[in-house]
């Protein structure tokens, strides 16, 4: 975990960290972790089942889909783009998967799911970089294109799979570790190696704490720009195929707004939109907080009205624990 | 599955090419025709030009392809056709059989269910040779429909049958389809104005009916979970309505609590996972829709309580649903049916004709309302005989359980 510390000096060629110290410093690194601790303290007291492996286990399983599109979303959001069509490429790759596993079988469906979200990823970045269309219209067209497709390939009809391996994809175990929770935790380890250690992992910072700059060192910014699309629309495609494995079925109405999900945990995390910052591992962070948040309320029996203002008031109150530090006081 | 499933990755291509370079879809290829206006009408944001064209031939290329894959097997398996009965042949309105044409603006094309509904006013139409509908897709939003109903009056139809997006954005279109003097019947989801006729059915006393059965079946004692509709969304308000009247005359049964399942199967999962863990005994589950049934389910059998035989019961009427009844994975399915375009398509027509509209009452909101009686719940004994009669073509999970 100091890794993210030292990540968050070294890999931000330009500066843009904070230069604030003591507690201000400490909290705007670890601020997103005493939030989760603080909450999971709470939610034990509120509920004795809360602590309970097979709750635990549920809640990672939970946010593993949306947790999966965080992952891409935290690479556009470091480079200061935005990728508001996840959720929906989501449900292209899950309907197109659904079907794919009936017609092809399960490996044809997970190869499928994985290229058809990397394709319209292609599709955004190209867009950002060679189309010069800002990230967040070019994802909006995506978001409402992609649904569009997911409803034309269906008809508008939900497509069911029974095939049993490409069920315990979403639904098996494996070392008492439900799969989905395993294929995020797996995602993340090998995110957190490529934003850590690799020299496109430098370069995604470089590009997002300032292009000119990453240009002038050699940096092919368009390069870059565009592989974040695409790393961002094969995470979608692997969380639409977690979603059709899970459930059973692709359908075109699946995912709708699980981008604004993954957005929420990626800044919770404490990635920042304008760029440069952010860590896989604050993603998780994030994610595991919102998830934890609606899983204790369900816990607690809270009226769906009100968990709604839970989840809207923590989202900003995560965000802005770190920001106050950022200031460094 | 019999989909032609070459022209749907072909279809994929084409679009994605059409997006890519952004040129229209005039090319010979049939993918590429319906690929263009369904894809613009997914962004809401259409303009007028694209209503139009959607008006035109290609919308109707759409939705007689949407119907291709429905299943409805024939006129008389519709549920509703004792309701306003209409002789097969010609409609003479005084005297002579002129070219009718009805609108037909549906809230959108985006759910089996809605599509069903299509497949009843096709059922209709068909009888009659010298009547055509026109079908636009309100995409969902209240400024693509109100532009619809626009777009079928400009095209000066005979009559305008609609299932509105929402009640109370629609009233400006539904006014200016009333002030053109065309009959106006608006079906499921009423509009807050002056029209010909509203024909709708209970969602209250569907799920009180649903919810009788659940009462029966527990022997009037057990604790139950609710889980509902989109919440704030008028049938899950109106489903949740229906379990409480059942509730108050069955104080044997608890209400542990109740979670937001949104219609769909993924937030189901979440709510039943977390109450698994917290209620060590549950009897019975109350769900506005099978899709979030479906995913109830899921949940019992991850959280290994298939033994506690959790009770089960739910709304929608799919030919899916009522498979899983005959399975026993739902003990009760409140059977609300799409098919009642028949019915608004037959009233549109007695309306051209200057009939009155018998049973049609007034009510609390301004026009003549026609309540539908409610069809039976489909339970494991009237599974069989519902099966063929319930909407979508797909089939139901497999019982986790089973």
């Amino acid at each position: 975990m100091t890794d993210t510390a030292a990540e968050r000096t070294d890999a931000v060629p330009t500066g843009t960290a904070s230069t604030g110290g003591g507690s201000g410093e400490f909290l705007r690194k670890w601020g997103v972790l005493v939030a989760l601790i603080l909450l999971l303290v709470v939610s034990a007291t509120m509920s004795d089942r809360f602590l309970s492996l097979p709750n635990l286990l549920n809640v990672l399983r939970q946010i593993a889909i949306v947790g999966v599109l965080a992952i891409g979303m935290t690479f556009v959001i470091i480079t200061a783009g935005i990728d508001l069509s996840a959720g929906s490429v989501l449900a292209v790759a899950a309907v197109v998967t659904a079907d794919m596993v009936n017609s092809n079988g399960p490996l044809a469906a997970v190869l499928v799911a994985v290229l058809v979200g990397a394709g319209l990823g292609l599709v955004n970045g190209l867009g950002v970089t060679l189309g010069g269309v800002q990230p967040f219209i070019m994802t909006l067209g995506m978001l409402a294109f992609a649904r569009g497709l997911a409803f034309l390939y269906t008809g508008g009809q939900p497509i069911p799979t029974t095939d049993e391996t490409f069920l315990a994809i979403g639904n098996g175990r494996l070392f008492g570790i439900p799969n989905p929770a395993l294929i995020f935790l797996a995602l993340l380890v090998a995110a957190y190696f490529v934003l850590r250690h690799t020299t496109f992992g430098r370069a995604v910072y470089a590009v997002g704490s300032n292009d000119e700059a990453a240009r002038l060192s050699g940096i092919s910014v368009r390069r870059v720009r565009t592989t974040v699309y695409v790393i961002s629309g094969a995470t979608a495609g692997i969380a639409g195929l977690l979603y059709a494995s899970q459930l059973g079925v692709g359908t075109p109405i699946a995912g709708e707004a699980f981008e604004l999900d993954a957005i929420a945990a990626t800044v919770v995390g404490g990635t920042s939109l304008f760029g440069g910052q952010g860590t896989v591992f604050g993603t998780f962070l994030g994610a595991a907080i919102l998830g934890v948040l609606s899983n204790i309320l369900n816990l607690t029996g809270v009226n769906p009205f009100v968990q709604r203002l839970f989840r809207g008031a923590l989202i900003v109150a995560a965000v802005m624990l770190q920001r106050k530090d950022a200031r460094g006081r | 599955m019999d989909r032609p499933r070459h022209a749907r990755s072909l279809i994929l291509g084409v679009a994605v090419a059409l997006f890519m370079t952004a040129c229209g879809g005039t090319g010979a290829e049939q993918g590429g025709e319906t690929a263009a206006p369904e894809a613009t009408g997914a962004t809401g944001t259409e303009s007028a030009a694209a209503a139009d064209s959607e008006a035109g031939g290609e919308g109707e290329a759409d939705v007689e392809e949407l119907l291709a894959e429905g299943t409805l097997s024939g006129y008389d398996a519709l549920p509703f056709t004792d309701i306003l009965p209409m002789e097969e042949g010609p409609i003479e309105v005084e005297g002579e059989t002129p070219d009718l044409v009805i609108g037909f603006s549906q809230t959108c094309f985006n759910h089996p269910w809605r599509v069903a509904m299509l497949e009843s006013v096709q059922a209709e139409v068909e009888r009659h040779p010298n009547v055509d509908v026109v079908t636009l897709d309100g995409n969902c939003d209240i400024v693509k429909q109100t532009n619809d109903v626009d777009d079928l009056l400009a095209r000066g139809v005979d009559a305008i049958v609609m299932s509105p997006v929402e009640s109370d954005g629609l009233v400006p279109a539904a006014n200016r389809a009333v002030a053109a003097g065309v009959p106006l019947v608006v079906l499921d989801r009423d509009v807050f104005t002056d029209k010909s006729l509203f024909i709708g059915q209970s969602n209250v006393t569907m799920a009180y009916g649903v919810a009788q059965e659940m009462v029966e079946a527990l022997d009037g004692e057990g604790m139950i979970v609710e889980i509902t509709g989109l919440v704030g969304s008028s049938p899950a308000i109106d489903r949740s309505k229906g379990l409480a009247m059942a509730l108050e005359e069955a104080p044997g049964i608890e209400m542990l609590t109740t979670g937001d399942g949104e219609w769909i199967r993924e937030p189901a999962v979440a709510l039943m996972d977390d109450w698994l863990v917290r209620y060590p005994e549950i009897d019975a589950v109350f769900s506005h829709a099978e899709e979030s049934s479906w995913g109830a389910q899921l949940a019992i059998s991850r959280a290994g309580r298939c033994e506690d035989g959790i009770l089960h019961f739910t709304h929608d009427g799919s030919a899916a649903g009522f498979t899983s009844v005959s399975e026993g994975q739902f003990q009760a399915d409140g059977n609300y049916s799409p098919f009642i375009g028949d019915i608004g398509v037959r009233a549109a027509l007695m309306l051209l004709q200057g009939q009155e509209i018998p049973d049609a009452e007034p009510y609390d909101q301004p026009g003549q309302y026609l309540q539908l009686p409610d069809l039976p719940p489909v339970t494991p004994e009237n599974a069989e005989e519902w099966m063929p009669r319930g909407w979508g073509d797909f089939d139901p999970p497999a019982d986790p359980c089973a």
